[in-house]
């Protein structure tokens, strides 16, 4: 294509002298704007007390309030709360994800359809999720205690979010509806792309379904199960809308996430400096899972392969 | 003092100082360069702070004013109807935003903290005020000021003391001081001589009261029911010992109606529920005192807390997931027509479609009274560049005839000679004795203590109160809990509690 | 395939069973709030639901569109969350394309961390991102802007746009961009004349993703806002009030929201699918 090298013309050279750098740079500064800054001022917010309303300056502090903060039981345990959130909604989304994608695999043309639908609940705003499903659960005029009544699979109307246990369900249940879809889509992806060869060896060989699931696709489809959880821990750990608006960390404080307290310290009461070191000590906690988590589960996976 | 020449500009959000592009490059540029953006300084201000009265009248009139206000939880649409008067007669234009109650805190604390000049006039709920009097502009100069002020329209004297005192007196420096003024009469001269100033003129004014099934109670059938069951009249409960039983009688599951609603879920009004029943079990409802004492765990607190838990788990008088609803669910629930009884900031209706009738009491007393109240104040931005003028438009729209015209959409007024107004205009008619019942449950109501990390101790209570009603803790571990962690709360600020 | 025996028949008629019903378990949420959009307001809680038989209005819409609910029409908000998500993800594949690129083709120093680098930038949590952006941003004078949720966005987008674009590109033989090459044409001209129309499913989906994520973003857009350049999922949230939550005029704008996002998500269905896989489609 000579013509378009004559087009290009001179930035050309520059291009190929350092390509990459051109390439990337743009996508660079732009992530470095929106994280690295952002990074920056708060750990330096964080070795400060002060709050943004009040008219003195701040007071330097070191390391005072992370101290403040890892001395608070509350704190641990919201912590404890956030992971256990995390690690459950995960766990359920690929486990129901799993078995939505097999089903899925097969052929046919209602389940492009079907396939094509099961995205919708990915595409609603979260917050008008929570209110939703918040008013689906009302005991008193809610759809979902009607229905199981009416089915008589309860007797009584379930406060669903009255008990710590029942809050926890439902909180899991909408997290699952609206993220369930995204790891199940990933996964069948992954299934219809394998090659079929090994299976149809297996089956001559006599291996039962259950079998040949276990041993042969199940371990093909990792890089697939790798890439979905990681996706989805991510994004678990940003959960926050939807918990504000279904239960604000109630029944009590139990399921108050870390991202509801950082939003009540930073946004409401706007203590920036207490509000920085948690992120801070959030931000390092997220890492130290996902990198974990890679290390785990991607041993035999290189999702950054080249 | 003169208007900055970028004031800032409604419309077409590209069209700022620079395009969209160069926005984003200036951005980077602004998160790059060294500009002492450092914790200990906040942001430069926009308008600088000018102290009060000075000479406010040559400021020059604004084509618009920029309102930020809440949602209904001050009644919004009591302001929209009063806007084209507004400007009829003004000819300064409103721009009015709202939000409901968390987005709004979030809006005005930040708007605020970031000495923002865009908002003129602001909205102000009574618990976030302890920590804006850096922020809020200081009204006693435009007050005196026969330029930008008309004694007649501010018809100081007008405002119910209490609910001026509780809403707008504060001490600068020190914003937990509470300021005991004449009850009858605001004066201005006596604030300022107390070291107090006028942080904003009260508009919306809630305060918890009683809503009952007028229907139910009068019907011949249930009177004598009653009668045969309790041995006296069936009649609104005046004591908390009558609204047990109301409750329970009127609590029947089958027919899908139950006694009360509660707001027992987690947030604000949960804690509004305990400190009303703390003070009707004989404690202080302010639950802080001014010497930032903890006075909520106490054998009236367990009382208190005692009886709310047993209302829902003894009795049984209130529908399934009470102890998840806010006043928002608590609303619809009685709207439903699932209650005989509720209790809410506002005038509970049944929804058009069921038969039945609404009437409205004061709050049960037990060996005392205080119904929570808090009240929503217009105030003036102390950045914004228009301040004479945003003072000049909350005193027209907290004026007696404008809330008088207000009560058309249900504001809960400020003023005394507006509640009379109430009582003949028939405008509010509709809302039957609301009014009134409203006036009285003010005369009586208990504030929120002055904090200025109200929002902390407010969750720490909420949670205990929410823990209890759920059967998760009993009311002295909740309040021993709770007293523990408030007191840590208080000690951060740094308040000298103990 | 081996010849059907009765149990394949059977296994294949409980699967359709099984995913026919979940599908439509989670659209009953959806379902619930398209038809309480087209309810008047108090038969929203009606018990028994009144899951058909309703005689529709549209009631609500004329009230939300009107403007007589919101501070300013509905229909102004959802103009700005469509400039806002259409410029963001514009300028996340703009910027996302070339570094997509250099991150499949291209051989440098450095590149694996830089490539892991940008994966988990998206692990930041918006929560804490807010207060610095909000800050500098005050100070810059940019609250109310587009820019001001336009540059989040695509901030908050660009690793997964790279993501996806990285592996779109490793799909395509790299044999005839070498040809090229070799013929003398440049990166850029090889992105632009081969790598973009060959490309094109992979975009598509990496698009429709970072469309999803701009709509539906609240946080950012409360804080950064006023009345300007307010999104639709910060004016639905006016409804909900202490008088109890308006449902009809919530459920219409949401409905309103969700609408053009439902006809890309069908439209995409499959497509997006095949994007989110990244590099381990081989």
């Amino acid at each position: 294509m000579p013509d378009v090298a004559r087009l290009i013309g001179p930035q050309d050279r520059r291009a190929r002298s350092h390509p990459a750098v051109l390439l990337l740079a743009p996508a660079v500064a732009v992530l470095l704007l929106m994280t690295v800054a952002p990074a920056i001022y708060l750990l330096w917010s964080s070795l400060f007390r002060f709050n943004l309303l009040a008219s003195e300056a701040g007071v330097f502090v070191g390391l005072g309030n992370y101290v403040d903060i890892l001395g608070s039981t509350d704190f641990v345990r919201h912590f404890g709360i956030t992971l256990l959130f995390v690690v459950t909604s995960v766990s359920l989304e690929l486990a129901i994800g799993l078995v939505v994608a097999v089903l899925l695999a097969r052929k046919g043309p209602d389940l492009r359809i079907a396939a094509g639908l099961l995205i919708l609940p990915m595409a609603i705003t979260p917050v008008v999720a929570a209110l939703v499903w918040r008013a689906l659960l009302n005991p008193n005029y809610g759809w979902i205690d009607y229905y199981l009544q009416t089915l008589g699979l309860i007797e009584e109307p379930v406060a669903w979010l009255s008990a710590p246990v029942t809050a926890w369900i439902a909180l899991l249940a909408l997290d699952a509806w609206q993220w369930m879809p995204f790891v199940a889509l990933i996964l069948l992806a992954g299934l219809q792309g394998l090659p079929t060869e090994p299976l149809e060896a297996a089956a001559v060989d006599g291996a039962g379904r259950l079998s040949m699931f276990r041993f042969i696709t199940l371990p093909m489809m990792r890089p697939f199960i790798v890439i979905a959880v990681l996706l989805r821990t991510v994004d678990a750990f940003k959960t926050f809308g939807t918990v504000q608006v279904l239960t604000n960390g109630g029944p009590g404080d139990a399921t108050e996430i870390v991202n509801l307290s950082i939003y009540r310290v930073a946004l409401q009461n706007f203590q920036v400096g207490t509000a920085a070191a948690m992120g801070i000590l959030f931000l390092v906690v997220v890492t130290i899972v996902i990198q974990q988590l890679l290390r785990v589960m991607a041993r035999n996976t290189d999702v950054l392969e080249d | 003092m003169t208007r900055p020449k970028t004031a800032p500009q409604r419309g077409a959000p590209w069209r700022t100082k620079a395009g969209s592009l160069l926005g984003a490059a200036l951005l980077i540029v602004a998160a790059c360069a060294p500009t002492g953006v450092g914790p200990a300084t906040a942001p430069a201000s926009v308008a600088p702070q000018s102290s009060s009265g000075s000479a406010p009248s040559e400021a020059a009139k604004p084509a618009s004013l920029n309102m930020l206000y809440a949602a209904g939880e001050a009644d919004v649409d009591a302001i929209k109807l009063a806007i084209p008067d507004f400007e009829a007669a003004t000819g300064i234009k409103i721009n009015l935003d709202s939000q409901p109650y968390t987005a709004l805190q979030q809006k005005v604390f930040a708007e605020l903290a970031a000495k923002s000049s865009f908002y003129d006039i602001i909205v102000i709920d009574t618990p976030w005020m302890p920590a804006l009097t850096k922020q809020i502009e200081p009204l006693s100069g435009y007050i005196g000021d026969p330029a930008v002020s008309d004694a007649k329209q501010l018809a100081i004297d007008d405002f119910i003391p209490k609910v001026f005192y509780d809403t707008a007196v504060y001490n600068r420096d020190q914003s937990q001081l509470e300021y005991s003024g004449s009850p009858d009469k605001v004066d201005v001269a006596a604030i300022k001589s107390a070291g107090f100033e006028i942080y904003g003129l009260p508009i919306q004014a809630n305060a918890l009261t009683l809503t009952y099934r007028k229907d139910l109670f009068e019907s011949p059938a249930e009177q004598a029911a009653f009668k045969a069951k309790y041995g006296r009249d069936l009649a609104v409960p005046t004591t908390w010992d009558e609204f047990t039983d109301v409750a329970s009688f009127f609590t029947r599951p089958s027919d899908r109606l139950y006694g009360t609603t509660l707001m027992a879920g987690t947030g604000d009004w949960a804690t509004d529920d305990f400190k009303t029943l703390l003070a009707g079990f004989g404690g202080n409802g302010k639950m802080v005192d001014g010497e930032f004492k903890r006075v909520f765990n106490s054998p009236e607190g367990i009382a208190a807390l005692t009886y709310y838990s047993d209302l829902i788990n003894k009795h049984k008088v209130t529908p399934p997931g009470v102890t998840s609803f806010s006043w928002d669910e608590a609303g619809s629930t009685y709207a439903s027509g699932l209650t005989a009884m509720s209790m809410n900031y506002h005038n509970a209706k049944l929804n058009e479609g069921l038969a039945g009738a609404t009437a409205y009491a004061t709050i049960p007393a037990g060996v005392g009274v205080g119904p929570h109240f808090g009240t929503w104040m217009l105030s003036v931005n102390s950045f914004s560049a228009n301040k004479p003028w945003a003072y000049r438009a909350i005193e027209w729209f907290t004026s007696s005839a404008v809330q008088t015209k207000m009560l058309a959409t249900q504001l809960h007024p400020s003023r005394r000679s507006v509640y009379e107004a109430a009582k003949t205009d028939p405008a509010v008619a509709s809302f039957g004795n609301y009014y009134d019942i409203l006036g009285k449950s003010l005369a009586v109501g208990v504030g929120r203590p002055r904090l200025t990390n109200y929002g902390e101790v407010d969750q720490i209570i909420w949670t205990a109160v929410n823990n209890v009603a759920t059967g998760a803790a009993t009311p002295a571990d909740a309040l021993r809990d709770a007293d523990a962690k408030v007191l840590e709360a208080l000690k951060k600020v740094p308040y000298p509690a103990n | 395939m081996t010849g059907r025996r009765p149990v394949d028949i059977g296994v294949a008629v409980l699967a359709r069973v099984a995913i026919w019903l979940i599908i439509l378990a989670s659209l009953l949420p959806i379902y619930w709030m398209v038809t309480t959009s087209f309810k008047n307001p108090d038969a929203a809680l009606q018990i028994p639901p009144n899951v058909i038989g309703f005689s529709p209005t549209l009631d609500n819409y004329v009230q939300l569109l009107g403007g007589a609910t919101t501070a300013r029409g509905f229909g102004r908000l959802l103009l700005n969350s469509i400039i806002v998500a259409v410029a963001s993800t514009g300028l996340a594949l703009a910027l996302g394309l070339p570094a997509a690129y250099a991150l499949a083709r291209v051989r440098f120093r450095g590149k694996r961390q830089l490539a892991m680098w940008i994966l988990s930038t998206t692990m930041f949590p918006p929560i804490v991102a807010v207060i610095p952006v909000f800050l500098i941003a005050g100070n810059a004078g940019f609250i109310d802007t587009y820019p001001v949720l336009i540059v989040p966005y695509t901030a908050f987008n660009l690793p997964l746009v790279i993501w996806m674009l990285r592996s779109a590109i490793r799909q395509i033989p790299a044999e005839i961009e070498e040809s090229a090459l070799v013929d003398g044409s440049s990166r850029l001209g090889i992105l632009r004349t081969m790598v973009l129309p060959l490309a094109a499913p992979g975009i598509a989906a990496a698009a429709v993703l970072s469309v999803f994520l701009s709509w539906n973003e609240f946080l950012f857009a409360l804080t950064l806002t006023r009345s300007a350049a307010r999104t639709a999922p910060v004016g639905i949230n006016e409804f909900t009030t202490m008088f109890g939550t308006e449902w009809g005029n919530l459920s219409a704008g949401a409905t309103l929201v969700v609408a053009p996002i439902l006809v890309l998500a069908l439209l995409l269905g499959r497509r997006l699918v095949s994007g989110l896989t990244f590099g381990a489609v081989k």
